[in-house]
């Protein structure tokens, strides 16, 4: 295991919101109904304003996928009472369910909706960065199953030499609470930190 | 709103009103030794304090109905450094254990006066970080609504405001009780009973009216907030869910200013007992309903920074 934080790349640009990621990880982890470990968020924006005779067009949309960030400041292993979560020291951050009392205090702590209840088991699941393929030297299955190879994975630091250190775009919430281990890649039309032009369009998926 | 839910609202309902009602009794106890007999306030104040210990067990059953995994309740402790939660598990044990103590002492009348003093001194401050570690709990960056100095204002005057209500409770069903009882002389504990009530009310009043201004700025603040949660937050209050908020206000203000009102114009001796019974009875539970509303707002209306 490496001691850099593992990160995740998403390139907005390149990314088409096909939610193969978010199928890919179901998949793999066997979720149930109503876990999604990687949920894709689509923003939706603009309008359609008169100039003269005409009618120009603002209307934007992209995608952002999002699973457990695996936060440098991880808020949730603050919060959590029985220390059930921990951080590797690849920067991973695992749920140990034998401590797991299913409080879902983490839940509240979390930025991203990382964190959820498995009504099956009592207990908090998360994405855990498919730390069994990490150990094989595989990819994670989101990453693997992208078709527009828009994501990617390694150490941080690698990652920001690469593709520079943009941590959020709307509607994510401020990076600074957590620091979360991604990088975005700019989407021509994404929205910056904090804007409000557009709103969720697909809020009741995600 | 789940039903694990409503185990988090009877909890720290029933968590804050055990403190409440230990902080004001010893301050009834206070200021009522000093005008009358320790053994007559005592034959008031001690079933009010074997009363505390079975509410809060209750709460602390209810708090397990919010687990998933409530088998592993015990590891709670386990992160005590870091954890709101952790630290509130651990103040809410240790105020149950020594306010276990001091009740067996004041049962068996075990030590000194100064010594139960000391030992309820203690049970106190640790009751007051119980609540303490219980509004921190909710004060997380990402929930805009809990994260303001609302919520330890507002917890604490819960827990003052049920406390004082049950405690008039206690001492009208007490009185009732020594009434019955043969032989004994009742007109000194009419008098006791009769300034402790007035005592009581003032305070309930005193404290209503505090909360009903730290609710009313709560939504004030959070429309004006920064965040679309805090604004979401305001909206839900008193949109979806403005007629729960204003029965919350109302009950509050019935419950704790106009029976408070009545209580404090009758007098033990004038009035019915039956008449002191509805009243104190009736203030205490339009309160306790009031409360239990406002924390049950408390988490349906808060929206969290997320996605």
């Amino acid at each position: 295991m490496s001691d850099q934080q593992m990160a995740f790349y998403i390139d907005l640009a390149a990314c088409s919101g096909c939610k193969a990621c978010q199928i890919a990880c179901k998949d793999k982890n066997d979720l149930d109904v109503g876990n999604m470990w990687r949920r894709v968020v689509e923003y939706v924006g603009g309008d359609w304003t008169r100039s003269g005779d005409a009618w120009v067009s603002t209307v934007y949309a992209y995608s952002v996928t999002v699973s457990c960030l695996h936060c440098q400041d991880a808020p949730c292993a603050e919060a959590c009472p029985s220390a059930a979560i921990v951080k590797r020291d690849d920067g991973v951050v695992l749920i140990e369910e034998d401590r797991c009392i299913g409080c879902r205090y983490c839940e509240w702590a979390c930025p991203y909706g990382a964190l959820q209840f498995d009504d099956a088991t009592g207990k908090m699941t998360k994405c855990d960065f498919c730390a069994d393929y990490l150990a094989d030297g595989k990819e994670p299955a989101c990453v693997a199953s992208c078709p527009m190879r828009a994501m990617d994975y390694g150490p941080l630091d690698e990652l920001r030499d690469r593709y520079g250190d943009l941590a959020a775009v709307a509607p994510l919430p401020d990076p600074s609470i957590s620091r979360p281990a991604v990088v975005f890649g700019p989407h021509p039309d994404s929205r910056a930190l904090g804007s409000t032009s557009g709103r969720i369009g697909n809020l009741e998926e995600v | 709103m789940g039903l694990h839910d409503w185990s988090l609202i009877i909890f720290t309902i029933l968590g804050q009103m055990s403190v409440g009602v230990f902080l004001i009794l010893g301050i009834v106890h206070t200021v009522a030794v000093r005008r009358h007999p320790v053994e007559e306030v005592e034959r008031l104040t001690d079933r009010a304090l074997f009363a505390i210990g079975p509410v809060l067990i209750l709460g602390f059953i209810a708090s397990l109905g919010h687990l998933g995994s409530p088998v592993n309740a015990y590891l709670s402790l386990l992160n005590v450094a870091e954890s709101w939660l952790s630290r509130e598990i651990l103040f809410g044990t240790l105020f149950a254990a020594a306010g276990a103590l001091f009740a067996l002492m004041q049962w068996r009348k075990i030590g000194s006066f100064a010594v139960r003093r000391i030992v309820a001194l203690v049970a106190a401050t640790l009751g007051i970080a119980f609540v303490v570690a219980m509004a921190l709990i909710y004060m997380l960056p990402l929930q805009p609504a809990w994260n303001l100095w609302v919520t330890p204002l507002t917890f604490i005057v819960t827990s003052l405001l049920t406390g004082a209500l049950a405690i008039g409770v206690a001492f009208v069903a007490s009185y009732a009780y020594e009434r019955k009882r043969e032989g004994a002389d009742h007109a000194a504990l009419a008098s006791l009973l009769h300034d402790a009530l007035r005592g009581l009310v003032t305070a309930a009043v005193i404290l209503v009216g505090i909360q009903l201004v730290a609710v009313s700025l709560h939504v004030a603040v959070l429309s004006a907030g920064e965040t679309t949660a805090a604004v979401d937050s305001a909206a839900a209050l008193t949109g979806d869910y403005g007629v729960v908020f204003a029965l919350r206000l109302t009950l509050a203000f019935v419950g704790a200013a106009i029976f408070g009102f009545l209580i404090y114009r009758s007098t033990i001796w004038a009035t019915s007992q039956r008449t002191i019974g509805t009243l104190v009875g009736g203030a205490f539970g339009l309160v306790l309903v009031s409360e239990v509303l406002g924390r049950y707002l408390f988490y349906a209306a808060s929206v969290p920074i997320t996605i």
